[in-house]
């Protein structure tokens, strides 16, 4: 490889690392540079745009002043995001074989109002509800039940889709021999379906709370804003509040928790085993 | 794919990686004729608006629209004046923020002060917030108005109760439940204020800022719901709520004019700034301080005050407003009844004479930020 005319004398650059250049620019400009941006936002002097040229820890000190109510935002967000993948693994694992993805074709604010104009009184199913007689439908609607209900919803697909990846990978033989040595369906379950998908529904999990610790449209057009999630503290710091080292501060925290979750559960996984061979 | 051909091809792609970027800075430095480039609330954006224009001057004109004006204005302040050529934000910034921090140019007076003799009565010239603060300069236009306090369904509670009470209403333990929030922070600081019985525009003690706390988490606690204009009309039209804390006939004319009559923008009778209980919102639309300021900044504003213009600003997508130049004989002949009837024409001058205008509030990053607490108790 050494010898070919790519890896000419004058350039230090191996081929390898030069083929990756294009990519390695795209990933430093596109992905490294906004993060680090913001990571250093968060070291910025409060409510200024003073980024690369003050360095403060102001906004990390003023996140965990026992008066700052904030961290009620990062509990909503993550138990939220607990609730929404627990409940996804419930209800994803046993319908893996049908695919619902006409979902993800629509856009996820136009699926919420659809769901506003369900639940809200005098809407589809109040109004059903009265036409046949009864009182009205339930008072769903602006609570934090409502908002984890859209939540499921919106990210059924993608606790789906590596979920049937891993349930289609176990092989039908292993199943009819632990059958054969007498495994009750519980136990083959248990002891072989189960361990052969858990890299899928690993996945499924981890992409599903990551989305779901973000999420914000939910909590404000299903519920209201019934409940305050870290991602609307964000955004209200970045618009309103012009408070950018204190949104970067809070984000930086959020990408620390999310992917400090995360890593843990990927050093479980062993990517080849999904990817590559059965 | 040989070796040769694959070195062309990074070369080729090197080549783009620099070309792209000086092509584009090559265009920058090109005279700015043809191009427009305006910041601005909901409204100016919209096709209506634009494509005549764009037509008769063959332009590109790009708009972006916002819905806060502390956004806009720190947009300019961190150098986006190289590329904004129009600014259109609520009456205080310009003459109290953007003027002194040279983010805007004055208007040529002898030009643009003759339209303002057209307008309707409170906007005679030297209409204030249009004017520098010495009084010197035009610094900018006015064109959309309106009182926004907040958002009664008439059927429910009766105009001649709602203006009585004013924001008592929302102190009232009855109508927990009953009243959803329209999100929108600077408004809702002022409208906090005001309920707690403070004048929002001024420095606050210590107290105010306990009754401003205690009024927050009050009035968040017993929301049905926060949310967008669509959010409110939705629920106003279902009856999930029967009023919503801050809105006006910027919020609520959408929904009048889809036939909800009995949805009303209700301005107090009496309040705390000055024994004024509204507060309504002027737009100005200034000049950027753009070093290569684009010829059609001031055509286009010339453009926006014709009558027929004009009434399609009132009527853009989104909003229906009143406007400045329906004191123009010929602007207001093109409204029609129904037009008028949305935009609660019977009762706009009364309104906005019982409404302070849009103000700045000194401490408004402390109230801020104990508004927001307040939001968070609620879960």
């Amino acid at each position: 490889m050494a010898d070919t005319s790519l890896s000419a004398p004058e350039a230090k650059l191996t081929p390898g690392l030069r083929a990756s250049l294009p990519v390695l620019v795209l990933l430093i400009a596109g992905f490294l540079a906004p993060l680090v941006t913001v990571a250093a936002y968060a070291f910025a002097t409060p409510k200024s745009f003073d980024v690369f040229r003050s360095f403060t820890l102001a906004n990390f000190a003023a996140i965990v002043d026992p008066s700052n109510t904030v961290w009620t935002s990062f509990v909503w967000a993550l138990a939220l995001a607990f609730c929404c993948v627990a409940i996804l693994l419930v209800i994803c694992y046993p319908i893996a074989s049908v695919l619902f993805v006409f979902p993800l074709f629509v856009s996820e604010n136009v699926r919420l109002y659809g769901w506003v104009l369900f639940f809200i009184k005098n809407g589809v199913l109040d109004g059903a509800l009265k036409w046949f007689g009864f009182s009205g439908g339930p008072e769903l609607l602006y609570t934090p039940g409502i908002t984890l209900f859209g939540m499921v919803y919106v990210y059924l697909p993608f606790m789906l889709f590596p979920m049937t990846l891993g349930i289609a990978m176990i092989p039908r033989d292993l199943v009819d021999a632990a059958s054969d040595l007498g495994a009750g369906r519980l136990m083959i379950w248990r002891e072989v379906e189960l361990p052969l998908a858990m890299p899928g529904i690993l996945i499924g999990a981890l992409l599903t709370f990551v989305l779901a610790a973000g999420a914000v449209a939910e909590a404000k057009i299903l519920g209201g804003q019934s409940v305050i999630t870290i991602t609307q503290d964000i955004e209200v710091a970045f618009t309103y509040a012009q408070n950018w080292p204190m949104g970067s501060a809070l984000a930086l925290i959020l990408v620390l928790i999310v992917s400090g979750l995360a890593l843990t559960a990927m050093a479980r996984i062993d990517l080849d085993k999904i990817l590559g061979k059965r | 794919m040989g070796p040769m051909s694959r070195r062309n091809m990074l070369q080729m792609m090197g080549a783009a990686a620099f070309a792209g970027p000086l092509l584009s800075a090559s265009r920058a430095f090109a005279a700015r004729e043809g191009e427009l480039n305006i910041l601005c609330w909901e409204g100016y954006n919209s096709a209506q608006v634009l494509d005549p224009f764009r037509a008769a001057k063959s332009a590109t004109v790009k708009a972006e629209s916002l819905t806060n004006d502390p956004t806009m204005i720190n947009r300019l302040r961190a150098g986006e004046t190289k590329i904004w050529d129009l600014i259109n934000v609520n009456n205080p910034w310009a003459r109290k923020v953007m003027a002194p921090a040279g983010l805007i140019k004055p208007l040529p007076r002898e030009t643009f002060e003759p339209y303002f003799d057209k307008m309707l009565p409170s906007f005679k010239p030297p209409y204030r917030w249009a004017m520098s603060d010495d009084g010197k300069d035009l610094l900018g236009m006015a064109q959309r108005f309106g009182p926004y306090s907040f958002v009664v369904n008439t059927d429910k509670i009766s105009r001649a109760t709602a203006e009585e009470q004013g924001w008592n209403l929302f102190n009232d333990p009855s109508l927990a439940g009953r009243y959803g929030i329209l999100e929108s922070d600077d408004w809702n600081v002022f409208d906090i204020f005001l309920t707690a019985g403070i004048n929002p525009f001024v420095e606050h003690s210590e107290a105010d800022f306990k009754a401003f706390e205690d009024t927050a988490v009050r009035i968040f606690k017993g929301a049905k719901m926060i949310g967008d204009i669509a959010t409110m009309n939705q629920a106003l039209i279902s009856g999930e709520i029967d009023l919503h804390f801050t809105g006006g006939t910027y919020s609520v004319s959408p929904a009048r004019a889809d036939g909800y009559p009995n949805l009303r923008a209700i301005t107090p009778l009496k309040g705390p700034i000055d024994g004024k209980g509204g507060v309504s919102w002027i737009e100005i639309t200034s000049i950027v301080n753009n070093p290569q300021l684009s010829p059609l900044a001031a055509e286009f504003l010339q453009y926006v005050q014709t009558p027929e213009v004009a009434h399609t600003v009132a009527f853009a997508e989104g909003t229906f407003n009143p406007v400045a130049q329906m004191g123009n004989k010929a602007c207001f002949d093109l409204f029609t009844k129904d037009e008028l009837d949305a935009i609660q024409w019977d009762s706009v001058e009364e309104e906005m004479a019982r409404s302070a205008e849009y103000d700045i509030v000194p401490d408004y990053d402390k109230a801020l930020e104990i508004m927001l607490g307040a939001k968070r108790q609620r879960g």
